[in-house]
């Protein structure tokens, strides 16, 4: 189903833009990009043009296709997809099939893709040298190869000595930055980067994405970034393609895309990137769900869940057009383009925004206190957690940031009982029982602490029923006959949900079982460990939502650890900043996320991508 | 959203034509002494002979006995020794891998030592130096495969539930306050099922090839009983008279070998896709 032959003034490919360092002929251009799985189609008519030196950032949730569009487009579409469309690659026609002779000389020469996860794409037996060695063009003689490894490697930032290292040597900006070296080494004229900076930490992703951005800026390359993160798309992209169940919704500037939504499905995917500025009552979030891109028939994917929507929406599908008609960049497939200059976002309820945008100050009344925590791993120099004091009250938000490896994670596995600290205490003042400590094996009171963890796709076992595995909780609970529907119920899930598998809820579904399971032995303290951080944002937001609406009802204290930013924001009261293992600063959310007084806290809130 | 996996690829002829190998010989095994009631006696007056001679179809061996109706009788002990060996190293390997993976500390030092040390003794070698020492005999040679075959499934069933013991769900579990034992049954052995079946079978067709080894070499079962392994070292003295003697048990324990071998493997990678498709 190729769109190429709908309106050509709505075009924006017509190089006629303004910027006239941009080549004329696109470098990248897809026409009617399509494929299909077993099940249907997974990529449903894509037109994408990316020029020379610019960066086109592909924006979309889990399910938009957007990583199959990023196979196809480098020439590695896994077995059993068919794609079907037209690339052309500086004008020459470039075939789909992956296994096409032309493919051999293009991939990884001309096209080049970086992946997300730099402990996993760099081969663990091989020298860092070798590897970008393996990249170069040609067959270069060995002292050639020696200094051309070099030169890439100081052109990534890296020692000349990182050549003869292993990965397992490397941190994991290191690593992301040997694989940009390697990525380099053929001089490829277009750079896919698919996720590059989502398994790095905040402060590291800002350096990866100013190198990549240099990168492209000496070598006139272009880019095409796939990302999950508005923030980041908004701040490193010239461009920006919007993508839900398979299709290009939206197309245009970063800053018409973001700022002046055209189609609802945008509108309201930026409405849920939570501000790291302010905390929201209630934050917006998309009803519904995103649909098999197969599912979605002859009209527009997101009619389902848009209150915008016509009947017209649902029978027909819009080409992307142009909303205001002197700007051809920024294109949307709405049928009510021209009507909606400014789409209205529903506001969240307002009668529950005052209750619970009201920060908890300290009661009297503790539900844990955590004095002189110290966990230390055996064979590491330095405790995971080193002397840390905590104190969370009755019905209180304590959030914990930190980076890897600052010890939040060992930190609440401690306070739940999973991990038993070196020395110091954990204590629950509101249960009848006190403990902590390591007395007796059990060190974990179901009813005190309970915790919810961050992948939602491990966290209930696949083989039992959602009422299997709440029926359990129940039991263990000491509450064998209530019904595991009612906890259902308390997350916002159906109660027909009991009958089903883990693997036919979504993720975000999926993480409110988590909490519902949790919420069974009526713990007066939910550690949520990055709970929400595998979510897409709109799906995020509900949970977050929900995890407030928890804490109200059943005045539930919640220890929240998390690396984010804004989400910390949304979450906290109070905020603990840990670095290395000690809390570096704490107080006040508002206090400490605007005010930093600690070096490392400053840093920290530099590199959030929207403070670009 | 659900993503159905491709169909199951159809059953291989050859995984067709072990199973029915295998149900052949279990039927064997089962109606040993039905099917051949006469494979013991002894016609000494007639000694051996070739095929197709006075009735015998595959000859006779130096005893005169009917050389198919021995290696019908033999089955039991080719299939009944081996099973055990697998299923008793496999139990020993359950209960000591899943104390190992599951509570750590000194106990998986000490059983982790426990499989070092046998693993690294040559298994067969040992088996024959205590089973000569013991004074041989079928069980007794049995029950020292299981322990000398126990470090493999002991090892596999540990780093089986470490694995899976460091899952979210498990952990949920645990600060649930849900009893460790009752987390090992219901939780992580079922998703130990694949390997521990696939480890089975293969322990199976080793179990063969070690039984009838040591039998070979006159240790394992008593003199002049109906068992592969010794028939083919009976038969191998009589190889001019009567090639099938020895040909026909040797290509039996080969048969069965690879019938238990490939049938293992298909299990394991069926039994690995219905866990991976839940």
């Amino acid at each position: 189903m190729s769109r190429a032959d709908h309106d050509p003034s709505a075009r924006a490919t017509t190089p006629t833009a303004p910027s006239a360092v941009l080549a004329a002929v696109p470098l990248l251009s897809v026409r009617g990009l399509r494929v299909d799985g077993p099940a249907g189609a997974i990529v449903a008519g894509v037109d994408l043009d990316v020029r020379r030196g610019e960066t086109l950032a592909l924006v979309g949730e889990s399910g938009s296709g957007k990583s199959m569009t990023v196979k196809a487009l480098s020439g590695l579409l896994p077995a059993g997809v068919r794609a079907t469309g037209t690339l052309e690659l500086d004008g020459e026609p470039l075939p789909l099939d992956p296994a096409a002779r032309p493919w051999r000389t293009v991939r990884g020469n001309r096209v080049a893709l970086l992946l997300q996860d730099p402990f996993t794409s760099l081969s663990p037996v091989h020298t860092c040298g070798a590897q970008i060695g393996w990249a170069l063009p040609g067959k270069p003689s060995r002292a050639e190869r020696a200094k051309r490894v070099a030169a890439l490697l100081a052109e990534v930032g890296l020692a000349p000595d990182t050549a003869d290292r292993y990965p397992h040597q490397l941190s994991g900006g290191m690593r992301q930055r040997v694989a940009i070296a390697a990525v380099l080494a053929a001089d490829p004229d277009l750079l896919i980067a698919d996720e590059p900076t989502t398994a790095l930490d905040a402060t590291t992703q800002h350096e990866v994405l100013e190198l990549i951005a240099r990168l492209q800026r000496e070598r006139r390359m272009a880019v095409v970034l796939i990302t999950h993160d508005l923030g980041l798309a908004r701040s490193r992209a010239d461009r920006i393609g919007v993508m839900y169940a398979g299709r290009l919704v939206e197309t245009g500037t970063g800053a018409q895309v973001l700022d002046a939504p055209a189609h609802p499905y945008t509108a309201r995917l930026a409405a849920c990137e939570p501000p790291l500025d302010r905390r929201l009552p209630l934050l917006p979030t998309i009803p519904g769900q995103v649909p098999a891109a197969h599912a979605v028939g002859a009209g527009c994917a997101f009619a389902d869940r848009c209150e915008l929507a016509l009947p017209d929406c649902r029978s027909r599908y819009s080409p992307l057009l142009a909303p205001a008609p002197d700007d051809a960049e920024h294109l949307a497939a709405c049928l009510r383009i021209g009507e909606s200059a400014a789409l209205p976002v529903p506001a969240p309820e307002a009668a529950q925004a005052s209750e619970a945008a009201a920060p908890r100050t300290g009661g009297a009344e503790p539900a844990l206190l955590v004095t002189g925590l110290v966990k230390r791993f055996p064979r590491t120099d330095r405790p995971a957690v080193d002397a840390v004091d905590l104190r969370l009250e009755r019905g209180e938000a304590v959030v914990v940031l930190g980076q890897s490896g600052s010890g939040k994670t060992t930190l609440a596995r401690c306070v739940v009982g999973l991990e038993r600290p070196d020395a110091g205490t954990v204590a629950f003042p509101l249960s009848e029982r006190d403990g902590g400590g390591p007395r007796g094996r059990r060190t974990t009171d179901p009813g005190r602490v309970q915790i919810v963890f961050q992948d939602p796709y491990s966290a209930l076992n696949p083989g039992h029923s959602i009422g299997t595995t709440l029926r359990e909780a129940l039991r263990a609970a000491g509450r064998p006959d209530e019904d595991p529907a009612d906890l259902l119920e308390l997350v916002g899930l159906p109660r027909e949900y009991v009958t089903r598998r883990p693997r036919r809820l979504s993720g975000g579904e999926r993480q409110r079982v988590a909490i519902a399971r949790a919420l069974a032995p009526r713990p007066g303290v939910l550690v949520c460990d990055e709970a929400v951080s595998a979510l897409d944002v709109s799906v995020q937001a509900g949970v977050l939502n929900l995890l407030a609406r928890l804490r109200r009802e059943l005045d539930l204290s919640i220890l929240f650890i998390t690396h984010d930013l804004a989400i910390a924001r949304q979450v906290a009261d109070r905020v603990h900043v840990m670095h290395r293992g000690r809390v570096v600063e704490h107080g006040p959310a508002d206090a400490v996320l605007t005010a930093p007084a600690h070096p490392y806290t400053r840093q920290l809130l530099a590199s959030a991508p929207a403070a670009h | 959203m659900t993503r159905r996996l491709p169909r199951m690829p159809r059953t291989p002829l050859t995984v067709l034509l072990s199973a029915v190998f295998l149900a052949v010989a279990v039927l064997c095994a089962l109606a040993g002494p039905l099917l051949a009631p006469h494979a013991l006696d002894q016609d000494l007056y007639l000694g051996t002979v070739g095929a197709g001679v006075e009735g015998h179809l595959s000859g006779t061996d130096a005893l005169g006995r009917d050389v198919l109706s021995l290696a019908v009788l033999g089955t039991r002990s080719a299939l009944l020794g081996p099973v055990l060996v697998a299923c008793g190293s496999m139990l020993l390997g359950l209960l000591l891998g899943t104390l190992a993976g599951f509570r750590g500390g000194w106990l998986d030092t000490v059983v982790g030592r426990y499989a070092d040390l046998l693993l690294a003794l040559p298994a067969v070698l040992l088996a024959m130096v205590v089973v000569g020492m013991l004074g041989g005999g079928y069980w007794v040679t049995v029950l020292v495969l299981v322990v000398l075959f126990s470090p493999t499934d002991v090892r596999l069933v540990r780093a089986a539930v470490m694995e899976q013991a460091a899952r979210p769900y498990i952990e949920s579990a645990r600060v649930l306050g849900i009893r460790p034992g009752r987390i090992m049954v219901r939780h992580v052995l079922p998703n130990t099922v694949p390997i521990v079946v696939a480890n089975l079978l293969l322990n199976t067709a080793f179990a063969m090839v070690a039984l009838s080894s040591l039998s070979y070499l006159g240790l394992g079962v008593a003199p002049g009983a109906a068992d592969w392994g010794r028939q083919l070292a009976d038969g191998q003295r009589i190889m001019v008279d009567n090639p099938l003697a020895a040909i026909l048990p040797g290509v039996l324990i080969i048969l069965a070998a690879t019938s238990v071998n490939l049938l293992g493997d298909w299990l394991a990678e069926r039994l690995d896709r219905k866990v991976a498709t839940r």
